[in-house]
Order: structure tokens, then C-alpha cells, then sequence
């Protein structure tokens, strides 16, 4: 057991080695990548600013607190994005193509090849801003980053990428069947931009449905409404675990699943 | 007249086809969008709900509404990737394929993109106006649908449409430079909703920033058309805002026949 995580963890690192090899030869792609989603996330907060300054808070949220929640969100999007991406990939054409077939015939999990194989650098744009978001709102939020609050905190977020990754197996797997799923995973991974502002500005169909369907909601405002007040931990805090359990676990067997019906394309 | 039709007519043709066969793309991505907007819908909701007056900057709830729905839908019928290839095409060769061939490059993207355009007009921009003003209707209980105003909405949006269109032709040879292609379309993305208003109505802008916003071509994509349908301007403002449409797709079409002169003279294509 030790042997085999300790071997994978081995070649994860060969994989993210390669990868970084790729990116100093093609710096450019590299800061245009990092420097478009840093733009991107900074014209929302221009948006966010231009409702603040004219409202002092937005049905209760000061802007502080909405700046707080929506560095969060950026958190384990980013680390989905930079561990996970290239799911999007197999969904859209590996299947389609039957391209698929080259993880199959090597030895190893091929949902783990997948997702080893790149190592999405864009994302550090997500992630800097995350960081630098939450940093600007320390000490105007009322949370206390108490050493219990900030252990929970960094616990937490795995759980929350977990959801992300999750929702992307799922979709994906569909493809197994259907040859392309990407349009289906591109819709559901954009209900997570609901998930930046507080669930209560929402009627109670979208809020259900961010909450137990595709339950975005615990990826950012619920995890980040617990640090803000402190109330809920049970399920602010639990359900972004049982959210990212049980949406990991139906993931793979339905990736499993689909592996065993996989038929490559023709020709 | 008639030539240049019999030639190009057949691109609008396999784009419409193409668009058929990816109609679940399609489908998805409209429904993609849509998400985005009606989050955007109760931002927005929830700030005049946490506003003490009944206007945001001049702007009612209902007028909020229609800017958010129509200004989406304006967006996404504007919006123009055909062209995006081109830079990849100069590096990888197959540029040549256009070459030999005795029709122009831009006309054979812009008569394929269209195509699939037609079915988006009555998909996605139909359905969407006429939900607007039954919106309209049930809020302020009397039926404001100018015919004039709509037609005026639609010659620009056409303009517009071209513009986004040239405005992509030149963006396309920067792909030649910058590589990674879904990075810098984010960038592309991110700072034309931007410039363009589709984010925060130029109105919302500081007086300075506005009043240069306004010049520069990104207003022309969806500003200015969805101003036309919302009938914030008089005759004379619509007047001015369709010539500096205009201006806008001339002066992107010249600079990117000219990029396109320079790319041609240099183009040095290896061996298949």
C-alpha cells in the first residue's frame, strides 16, 4: 500500500517535472495564460466595487465579507484547475477520437494518467488573486484566524477542490457512453460562478440546487460563511466533506464503469 | 453581385450544416451563457433590494433586466471566433490551403460564420426579445415595442456583428504570437465584456472613463445596439453612435487587410 502511493507520488512528480520543462520553452503562453485569468478576476472585483460604492451592503454582506467569500471561491477552483484540467480534455476528444486508447494500454490507473498529464499553470493566475484577496480582508472581517480556524481552513480546501474534481469526473465519464461530453461538463462547471456570492441573494430553486444538486455552494460561500461567523460548522464545514466524498466516490465508479464499456472509434 | 453570392453562399451553407451537427455544442453553451446571466440577474436584484431608492445610477430594476438579457443576447450573436484560427494557420502552414484557392480569406470565414448566425438569430435572439417584452409588459402593464427602434437595433447589431467579426481577423495574427490560445482568449474575453459594457453598463462608469469607453470599438459590439433597443438615445446620439460603428468596422477591416499584406509578403511555409 505504502509502496504503491509512495510510487504514484513518484511519478506525479515526473509528470509535473515534464510539464514545467514544457512551460520554460513556451514562456510566453505561460504569462498569458497566468495574466488573462488575473485580468479576469480582476474585472469582476471592478464590478464588485462599482455595487459598493454605492450600496453599503449588499442584503446584509458588507463588502468586505463579499470580497472574503469571493477570494475563497477562487481557492479551490484554482487547484482543481491547476491539478485536474485535463479531464476537460478526455470529455471533448480523447474519447471522441479514440485517442483514449493510449491510457489503457499503459500500466497504470488510466483516471490517474489522465490526470497527471498536465499540470495547468493558468490557474496560479486563479490562486494569487485568491490569496491576495483573502490577505486584503484580514483584520476587516470579523473571523478570527485563530490556529483551530486556520488548521480547518487549509483542511478544508482540499474537500472543496474535491467537488470540483468530482462534478468534472462525472461529466466526463458520461462520455463514455454518449462519445462527448465536454458541453455537458462546461455547464455545470459554470454553475460554480453562483457559488462566489452569498446563497441568500438566491431564489429557493437555485439555491437548492447549488446546495444538494450540484452543490457548488459548499465549494465558497458556505466553507467561507463558517470563518466569517462562526456559526453552522456541522454544515457549513461537513457538508463540503460529505459533498466532495460522495461526489468523489460516485465519480469513480462511474468512471470505472465507463472504462469497462469503452469502445474506441472506428478508423 | 450575383458571383460573389454563387461563391460565398456555399460557406454560409456548411456553416449552417456544421452548426446542425454540433446543435447539442450549441445548445449547451447557450444554456452555459444564460447561467452567468441570470446569476448576474440576482446580483443585481439583490443590490437594488439593498439600495434605498428605486434607481441604481438612473437605472430601474426593469431597465436593469432588460440591459442584462438583451445585452446577452446581443453579445452572444456579436461575438466572432471564426477567424481565431488564422494565426494558426500562418505557423502550422495550412495557410497555403486558403492561398491557392481564388476566393478571399475573410470573406470565406465571415459567409461560414454566418451561416450558423441565421440559426442563432431565431434560436437564441427571438425567443429572447420576445420574453423581454412580456417582461416588460407584465412589470409596467402597457406595450412600449417600437417597431422603428427594433429595426434600428438590428442594422446595428448587424454592424456590430462585423465589427467583432474584423476586430477578430486582426486579434486572430496576434494568436500567430501569443501562443497559448485559451489564455489569451480569456484575456480577449474578460477585457472586450469589459470595454464593451456587456459587465457594467457604460453608464455605471466614471464620467471620464465613459466618455472614452464610448470611442473606442468595444462600444460598438453591444453597447450601442442595446442602448438603440432600450431607447436610451435620441435620433441625433443614434445617428452619431452608428456612424462611429461604421467608422469602427472600416478602420478594422483596412488594418487587417493590411496585417494580412504584411503576413502574405513575409510568409515563409516549410515543406508538408
Amino acid at each position: 500500500m505504502i509502496k504503491s502511493i509512495r510510487r504514484i507520488l513518484r511519478m506525479h512528480r515526473i509528470f509535473i517535472a515534464q510539464d514545467l520543462k514544457k512551460l520554460m520553452e513556451y514562456k510566453v503562453d505561460f504569462l498569458t495564460g497566468m495574466f488573462g485569468f488575473i485580468i479576469y478576476q480582476t474585472i469582476n472585483l471592478i464590478f464588485l466595487w462599482v455595487i459598493f460604492s454605492n450600496i453599503p451592503a449588499l442584503k446584509g454582506w458588507t463588502y468586505e465579507q463579499i470580497i472574503f467569500i469571493y477570494g475563497f471561491s477562487l481557492l479551490p477552483k484554482g487547484i482543481d484547475h491547476l491539478f485536474f484540467d485535463h479531464l476537460w480534455n478526455v470529455g471533448y476528444w480523447y474519447i471522441a477520437k479514440g485517442e483514449f486508447d493510449k491510457y489503457l494500454t499503459r500500466p497504470i490507473n488510466p483516471l490517474f494518467t489522465v490526470i497527471v498529464e498536465r499540470f495547468q499553470v493558468d490557474a496560479l493566475g486563479e490562486m494569487v488573486v485568491g490569496i491576495a484577496l483573502i490577505a486584503s480582508t484580514i483584520g476587516k472581517v470579523s473571523l478570527q484566524w485563530s490556529v483551530l480556524n486556520v488548521i480547518l481552513f487549509i483542511l478544508i480546501l482540499p474537500f472543496a477542490t474535491l467537488i470540483y474534481t468530482g462534478i468534472k469526473i462525472i461529466t466526463t465519464s458520461v462520455a463514455f457512453w454518449t462519445k462527448r461530453s465536454g458541453q455537458i461538463t462546461h455547464v455545470c462547471y459554470l454553475v460554480n460562478d453562483f457559488a462566489k456570492y452569498p446563497t441568500t441573494i438566491y431564489n429557493d430553486v437555485i439555491r437548492n440546487v447549488i446546495t444538494y444538486i450540484i452543490p457548488f455552494a459548499f465549494t465558497a460561500f458556505y466553507p467561507a460563511s463558517y470563518f466569517i461567523t462562526g456559526e453552522n460548522p456541522l454544515f457549513n464545514l461537513g457538508g463540503t466533506v460529505i459533498a466532495a466524498v460522495v461526489l468523489m466516490a460516485v465519480g469513480v465508479l462511474l468512471w470505472n464503469k465507463g472504462v469497462s464499456v469503452y469502445e474506441s472509434a472506428g478508423s | 453581385m450575383r458571383r460573389f453570392f454563387k461563391t460565398y453562399l456555399p460557406f454560409s451553407r456548411a456553416g449552417m450544416q456544421m452548426m446542425l451537427a454540433y446543435r447539442s455544442d450549441f445548445f449547451f453553451h447557450l444554456i452555459g451563457e444564460m447561467l452567468v446571466c441570470i446569476v448576474m440577474y440576482f446580483v443585481w436584484l439583490a443590490v437594488f433590494e439593498s439600495s434605498d431608492t428605486q434607481t441604481f445610477m438612473g437605472f430601474s430594476m426593469t431597465d436593469m433586466t432588460v440591459y442584462l438579457f438583451i445585452s446577452f443576447v446581443t453579445s452572444y450573436l456579436t461575438y466572432s471566433e471564426g477567424a481565431t484560427a488564422l494565426g494558426e494557420e500562418i505557423r502550422d502552414g495550412s495557410i497555403v490551403m486558403r492561398m491557392i484557392k481564388p476566393v478571399k480569406f475573410d470573406m470565406t470565414f465571415l459567409f461560414q460564420e454566418l451561416g450558423g448566425r441565421v440559426i442563432e438569430v431565431v434560436i437564441a435572439l427571438v425567443p429572447m426579445c420576445a420574453a423581454v417584452e412580456i417582461y416588460k409588459y407584465c412589470v409596467t402593464g402597457s406595450v412600449m415595442f417600437d417597431p422603428l427602434y427594433f429595426l434600428l437595433f438590428i442594422i446595428s447589431t448587424a454592424i456590430a456583428y462585423l465589427v467583432s467579426f474584423y476586430f477578430n481577423v486582426c486579434y486572430g495574427f496576434t494568436a500567430f504570437f501569443l501562443k497559448n490560445l485559451w489564455g489569451a482568449n480569456v484575456l480577449k474575453d474578460a477585457v472586450i465584456s469589459f470595454l464593451s459594457g456587456a459587465k457594467i453598463p457604460l453608464a455605471f462608469m466614471p464620467p471620464m472613463l465613459q466618455s472614452v469607453l464610448m470611442l473606442l470599438p468595444f462600444a460598438s459590439l453591444s453597447y450601442t445596439p442595446v442602448m438603440i433597443y432600450m431607447g436610451m438615445y435620441d435620433a441625433l446620439e443614434i445617428l452619431w453612435s452608428v456612424l462611429l460603428q461604421l467608422f469602427w468596422l472600416f478602420a478594422l477591416w483596412a488594418l487587417s487587410k493590411l496585417i494580412w499584406r504584411l503576413a502574405v509578403k513575409r510568409l515563409c511555409v516549410q515543406g508538408g
